[in-house]
């Protein structure tokens, strides 16, 4: 039951993690290298999403496009790790439950 | 209005003035007020304004790519580091320590998508004004109703709406109904001359701008792949989109086709095919400046001179005595 609950609850994060993933394999390749950092927006915000969902992982995404802009300073902008990692990731980029504790 | 409406709303005020600015521009000159030349010209007009204004952001990425000059050592000692190591990690690790290279250089080449981003509102907000007068529908700001039943009913050729798109003709074809074989070959004509103009920009680069370390990367090897790919792409889009908003594209292409052939003859990137001959063009005029400040000039090579015979005899005497 929680186990099904936390697929549940894990289902919009890893539709992003879909549409972001085909993002990167069509759109991304049409235009190269252009971000001003490392992970690339794109990049940034498929880590953004597994990591916080949807919602907020959306949003700092965006923040994250505000912010590359060519006056930018650029360099390294990792994904802020959250202090408790609950999920787990897939070589693909899907989000699971992690298989230890208590499900 | 919807959300994307409200975004949209400024932008497509900007693009209905620059065109109605060209329009009547053109219309003053002399040119038909209902001519769909005179609205192409406008459309034209408007993409020179909107690159001409993404030039700045242009002009500071080839600057910080000639300052990427002075940090090629060390970007060199990065790549030496990793060559040959193609696993994953390898190359983000790379292109982590290449990105803390650039920021604390300050010689970032790169771009962000912004100056992408920008155009695609643009182009929707062209899209809709297009749409909009294609049903005689005023705009949302100078494009009132009389021009935008002008542009509405503007044809090329006397016949080929702007509005219209190849797949609108292709969809009555099919049907049986009279269709207007004029706009597609309009249609036919501009993918093919959209596919060859980035086919062009992209080979400039490809065969004359990158350094030899960009060639042998994998992002170069996909990159390859898709120039194949777009032709595709724009026989798609090129089929669905009007005719008024294939031109801005196609006039954008032209536009970037030719700043890169500008960009690559005179600011290429350092260590690339382009580089080498633009220094043997300004070595030839005794023009190349080295990095300590000192001109270098690259002696012509001698007309080989023919060597006068010698006997033997003098020959040793000029050799110095035989010990």
């Amino acid at each position: 039951m929680n186990r099904f609950l936390t697929t549940l609850v894990l289902l919009p994060r890893n539709a992003g993690v879909l549409v972001l993933r085909a993002y990167r394999a069509v759109i991304s390749p049409l235009y190269g290298d252009v971000c001003r950092y490392y992970p690339s927006c794109s990049a940034y915000a498929l880590g953004t999403v597994q990591e916080y969902g949807l919602v907020v992982g959306s949003a700092r995404a965006a923040l994250r496009l505000g912010r590359c802009h060519p006056w930018a300073e650029g360099g390294i902008d990792d994904v802020p790790l959250r202090r408790k990692r609950r999920v787990i990731v897939t070589s693909f980029g899907f989000v699971i439950a992690a298989s230890h504790g208590k499900g | 209005m919807d959300l994307l409406g409200t975004i949209l709303w400024p932008l497509k005020w900007v693009v209905e003035a620059l065109l109605v600015a060209f329009h009547s521009l053109f219309s003053v000159m002399g040119m038909n007020y209902d001519d769909g030349l005179t609205w192409v010209l406008s459309i034209v007009g408007l993409v020179i304004v909107v690159r001409a204004a993404l030039i700045p952001i242009f002009v500071r990425q080839i600057k910080s790519q000639r300052k990427m000059l002075e940090v090629a050592p060390q970007l060199k000692k990065i790549q030496d580091k990793y060559k040959g190591k193609k696993d994953q990690f390898s190359r983000e690790a790379m292109s982590r320590e290449t990105m803390e290279l650039y920021k604390r250089t300050g010689t970032n080449p790169l771009s962000s998508c912004l100056p992408l981003l920008l155009q695609m509102p643009i182009f929707f907000a062209l899209f809709s004004v297009l749409n909009d007068a294609q049903r005689s529908q005023a705009g949302v700001g100078p494009l009132n109703d009389d021009l935008a039943k002008s542009f509405g009913n503007a044809t090329l050729f006397g016949d080929a709406p702007l509005h219209d798109s190849f797949a609108s003709q292709w969809t009555k074809m099919v049907a049986g109904q009279d269709f207007n074989a004029v706009v597609m070959w309009i249609a036919a004509i501009m993918v093919v001359l959209m596919t060859a103009s980035q086919f062009i920009t992209q080979l400039q680069i490809v065969s004359k701008n990158m350094s030899p370390e960009t060639k042998a990367s994998p992002m170069f090897k996909q990159q390859r792949i898709m120039l194949y790919l777009l032709p595709l792409v724009f026989a798609f889009s090129g089929v669905a989109f009007p005719l008024g908003v294939m031109f801005y594209w196609l006039t954008s292409n032209i536009w970037t086709m030719i700043q890169q052939f500008l960009v690559i003859r005179n600011m290429p990137t350092p260590g690339s095919e382009a580089a080498k001959a633009r220094e043997e063009r300004l070595a030839r005029k005794g023009k190349l400046i080295a990095t300590d400040g000192d001109v270098i000039v690259v002696e012509e090579p001698k007309k080989p001179q023919r060597q006068q015979p010698v006997a033997k005899n003098r020959a040793k005497k000029q050799s110095g005595p035989k010990k």
